[in-house]
């Protein structure tokens, strides 16, 4: 019998868009899961009790959130060619998913450090631009124990090189957050300290994750 | 519309519910559709979503061209919260198009507890509530399911009900309807054509009076009007429309799998279950088509665990030879079976294994009642043997835990068959400690659940009277003290809920008035125990001049005229008094495998009743 650590990982490479920004990451696993039974694809299953196949995302993406380069491993139990994986996949996606590459895994999952954001904003780019250059940028943020943190977001929006530019409904923003198991810096924490500088209306944004980075700044997949 | 729905969704709770775009789920060009059905479910998505109904009927009227058949459920309080606060009218999944510019709004029927949903989803969508004040540019407002087998506390409410099966009727009132449209829609002449269908019953052209004593003294049809309504049939399941593919939802829902139904119908006639008649006969589905049904639902769908749909799974008559048949594939793909209401007793123990039959539900009886002679009243064929027998199994392959199920408040039980309840608990406790080998270290425990007991219509037990709140409450706490063993933990129903499904299950038309009452409080989602306030419910039916004991206590004389009986389920009412008279002699009927009892149902000329025994 063959060991199952010999097969090797695929990474795939895909988008999540549209209403499957409503997608949480539990249930994208189970989508997921069941895209690739649809596909007939000769993938792993876990031993044990309760065996299912084994499917693992580096990064997990917000609910709400749309990825322009979200990547999910699974373990092949044959051999098979990447590009008819890649698209006997996007065949059975269901809408907003769409498979844009696979690949034998090189880095691993744990080399995550960094993702680009961009974000739309419906808000004028000078109240973002304030925000930006302020001295400290605090935030109220939910801790694991269900209570709250102070956190200042400006060490890590300083040295993220975010860009503002205006659109025809407001403008966009690009940045890079940590995203890595030591530290994560949620976007949509820089969304709740624009919605202090100018309170008049709730904020409208949407974000995309354009890529998750390593610590050389490569894209991770 | 000042605000889009996608800001909606990113302030609601599993805002997936509500944004459609499910693998599976059917979007047509609206420009070359001639009849659009909202398909509403009164109940949040995770319960209306795993309905086996709503995904035959779904797939059915998508499978014609120019239908489109979407879905509607019940949103939960934030996100009905934000609509109303933005005027967002109540909108289909796959389109997002408000609902009342449907053709039609058809809701299915599971529970007399969803009716204010209904109403409030009605309300929510802009569609007025009375049939009577909706014009020409509103849609069609009907319904189906169990509870439309006396539909008449809805009967103000709907344009029609549509009784029993619902494959081939749907497509012939939608394509009845598809007609009118080209020549011109007026409501009242489509009604008057559409009650001439069989199955289709249009409250309107009926009309009710009563008694002094608040009893009906007719029913009568307007001119040209059938007399009764018999409900519809399919006859032979195997030919039966049934769908290649199901909508697979994202977020986790209650039956989340793929479902293949084995057959309609149950041949044991237990008096208090209105299920095991008003679906007979019995159909059943061939080996091969429920394989091949299975295996395509599972190929489109990437389901991970499929189950066997029907009321009594071991009744289905090549069980075994099915479930080899199906595990043949599935063992190999990973694929779960899960095979509901099994009795495991005379089941071979290899294919228990294969199955996990087990590990996935545990070990569960339904007796019903306490003692022999109770569930001989209620006609229910499970004897104590039976339920020692196969504990005793259980226990020796290692099982600790036993679910049992009750009902309290049956016709003719005493206290003796309460305490009848702990008695079979305690009996099963034994059981386990009889067995030399039993696990070291471990107890047993045996958990008992007890529900009350609510007539239905066109049951043997629709002229009975349910026990009052009072004394089902003092059931309650005599089965409370006599169990004296913490290996048994009791559980129950709350009697205040099965109070008010009483009282609707067996309502009349005069129940409208209080359901609309309900509604002007804002009461909604009533199946959730959060939502339910019953002392209220009690202000209304004051409040209405109507008296809740009517309904649920009262016991009818044999002759009554009751709300339901211009519809007709096949079996006939004589067949059913004399089964309520049995029940009083705790005298048992075979089921229909066994012989015929002769209960009506033959005219149908279908399944069972036309089958070699």
């Amino acid at each position: 019998m063959n060991d199952v650590k010999d097969f090797r990982t695929v990474r795939v490479t895909f988008r999540k868009r549209g209403r499957a920004r409503y997608i949480s990451h539990l249930d994208l696993n189970r989508t997921m899961t069941r895209a690739v039974r649809r596909a007939g694809l000769p993938i792993w299953y876990t031993e044990g009790f309760n065996r299912h196949p084994y499917l693992t995302f580096a990064s997990p993406l917000s609910l709400g959130f749309e990825g322009e380069r979200e990547t999910m491993d699974i373990r092949l139990e044959q051999e098979m060619d990447l590009d008819e994986l890649a698209t006997r996949l996007n065949a059975v996606m269901p809408e907003g998913l769409e498979v844009i590459g696979a690949a034998w895994a090189v880095k691993k999952a744990g080399e995550v450090d960094r993702a680009t954001y961009r974000v739309e904003i419906a808000c004028p780019a000078d109240t973002v631009r304030a925000l930006l250059e302020k001295d400290e940028i605090l935030v109220q943020k939910r801790t694991k124990k269900k209570d709250y943190k102070t956190v200042d977001l400006k060490p890590a929006l300083a040295v993220s090189n975010p860009t503002v530019t205006e659109t025809e409904n407001g403008c966009v923003l690009e940045f890079t957050l940590p995203c890595s198991s030591a530290e994560t810096v949620n976007p949509s924490l820089v969304m709740t300290a624009l919605e202090k500088v100018d309170e008049k209306a709730p904020l409208v944004y949407t974000v995309r994750r354009l890529a998750v980075l390593d610590k050389d700044g490569e894209i991770f997949g | 519309m000042s605000v889009t729905l996608e800001q909606l969704f990113d302030k609601v709770q599993k805002p997936a519910r509500y944004t459609g775009g499910e693998l599976n789920s059917v979007v047509k060009d609206k420009s070359k559709v001639n009849v659009r059905f909202a398909f509403c479910f009164p109940d949040l998505y995770e319960v209306g979503m795993s309905h086996l109904g709503m995904k035959i009927l779904y797939g059915l009227k998508n499978a014609v061209e120019d239908f489109w058949c979407e879905r509607v459920f019940a949103p939960d309080t934030d996100m009905e919260a934000l609509m109303r606060e933005h005027h967002v009218p109540l909108f289909a999944l796959e389109s997002r198009d408000p609902i009342r510019e449907f053709d039609f709004v058809g809701f299915t029927l599971q529970y007399e507890m969803c009716y204010t949903t209904i109403l409030n989803m009605l309300d929510l969508a802009g569609i007025p509530l009375l049939s009577s004040e909706r014009g020409e540019n509103m849609p069609l407002v009907v319904a189906g399911g169990p509870c439309a087998y006396n539909p008449e506390p809805l009967a103000d409410f709907f344009d029609l009900f549509i009784i029993g099966e619902g494959e081939e009727v749907n497509l012939e009132l939608m394509e009845l309807y598809r007609e009118h449209k080209k020549r011109g829609y007026s409501k009242a002449a489509f009604l008057r054509e559409a009650a001439q269908i069989e199955g289709v019953y249009v409250p309107s052209l009926y009309d009710v009076t009563y008694h002094e004593d608040g009893t009906i003294a007719s029913i009568t049809p307007q001119n040209g009007v059938p007399a009764t309504v018999r409900k519809r049939i399919i006859r032979d399941m195997d030919t039966a429309y049934y769908p290649e593919s199901f909508v697979v939802p994202f977020i986790d829902i209650v039956h989340d799998r793929a479902m293949t139904e084995i057959f309609r119908g149950c041949i044991r006639g237990c008096r208090f279950c209105q299920a095991g008649f008003i679906y007979r006969p019995v159909r059943e589905k061939s080996v091969d088509t429920i394989d091949r049904q299975s295996r395509c639902l599972c190929e489109t769908s990437g389901y991970e665990e499929f189950s066997l749909s029907s009321l009594s799974t071991s009744d289905y008559t090549h069980l075994e030879e099915l479930l080899k048949r199906l595990l043949s594939w599935a063992e190999k793909e990973h694929t779960n079976i899960t095979v509901p209401s099994l009795r495991v007793d005379g089941f071979s123990e290899e294919l228990a294994n294969r199955l996990n039959v087990l590990r996935r539900s545990g070990l569960t009886f339904a007796p019903e009642a306490g003692t022999q002679r109770l569930r001989d009243a209620i006609n229910k064929n499970l004897t104590e043997d039976e339920i020692l027998g196969t504990a005793a199994k259980a226990f020796a392959g290692g099982w600790t835990s036993v679910k049992l199920y009750f009902m309290m408040g049956l016709p003719t039980e005493t206290m003796e068959d309460i305490v009848g309840i702990n008695e079979l608990g305690q009996k099963i406790v034994n059981c386990f400690y009889r067995n030399p080998d039993k696990p070291k270290g471990k107890g047993v425990s045996v958990s008992v659940s007890v529900s009350c007991f609510v007539p239905k219509p066109f049951t043997p037990f629709q002229w009975e009277p349910q026990d009052t709140i009072e004394q089902l409450r003092e059931k309650q706490k005599v089965l409370r003290e006599s169990v004296t063993t913490k290996k048994i933990s009791l559980s129950w129903h709350d009697a205040e809920t099965s109070y008010l499904e009483a009282i609707l299950a067996r309502g009349d038309r005069r129940i409208g008035k209080a359901l609309l009452e309900a509604f002007r409080r804002g009461f909604n989602l009533d199946a959730w125990s959060e939502h339910f306030k019953f002392d209220e419910w009690m202000d209304i039916f004051r409040e209405v001049g109507l008296d809740p004991d009517f309904y649920a206590c009262r016991r009818r004389a044999e002759d009554e005229i009751f709300p339901w009986d211009h519809l007709d389920i096949g079996v006939t009412k004589a067949f059913l008094l004399a089964e309520n008279r049995k029940a009083h002699e705790s005298a048992t009927t075979p089921n229909c495998r066994q012989e015929c009892s002769h209960c009506g149902a033959t005219r149908f000329k279908g399944g069972i009743c036309v089958e070699r025994r």
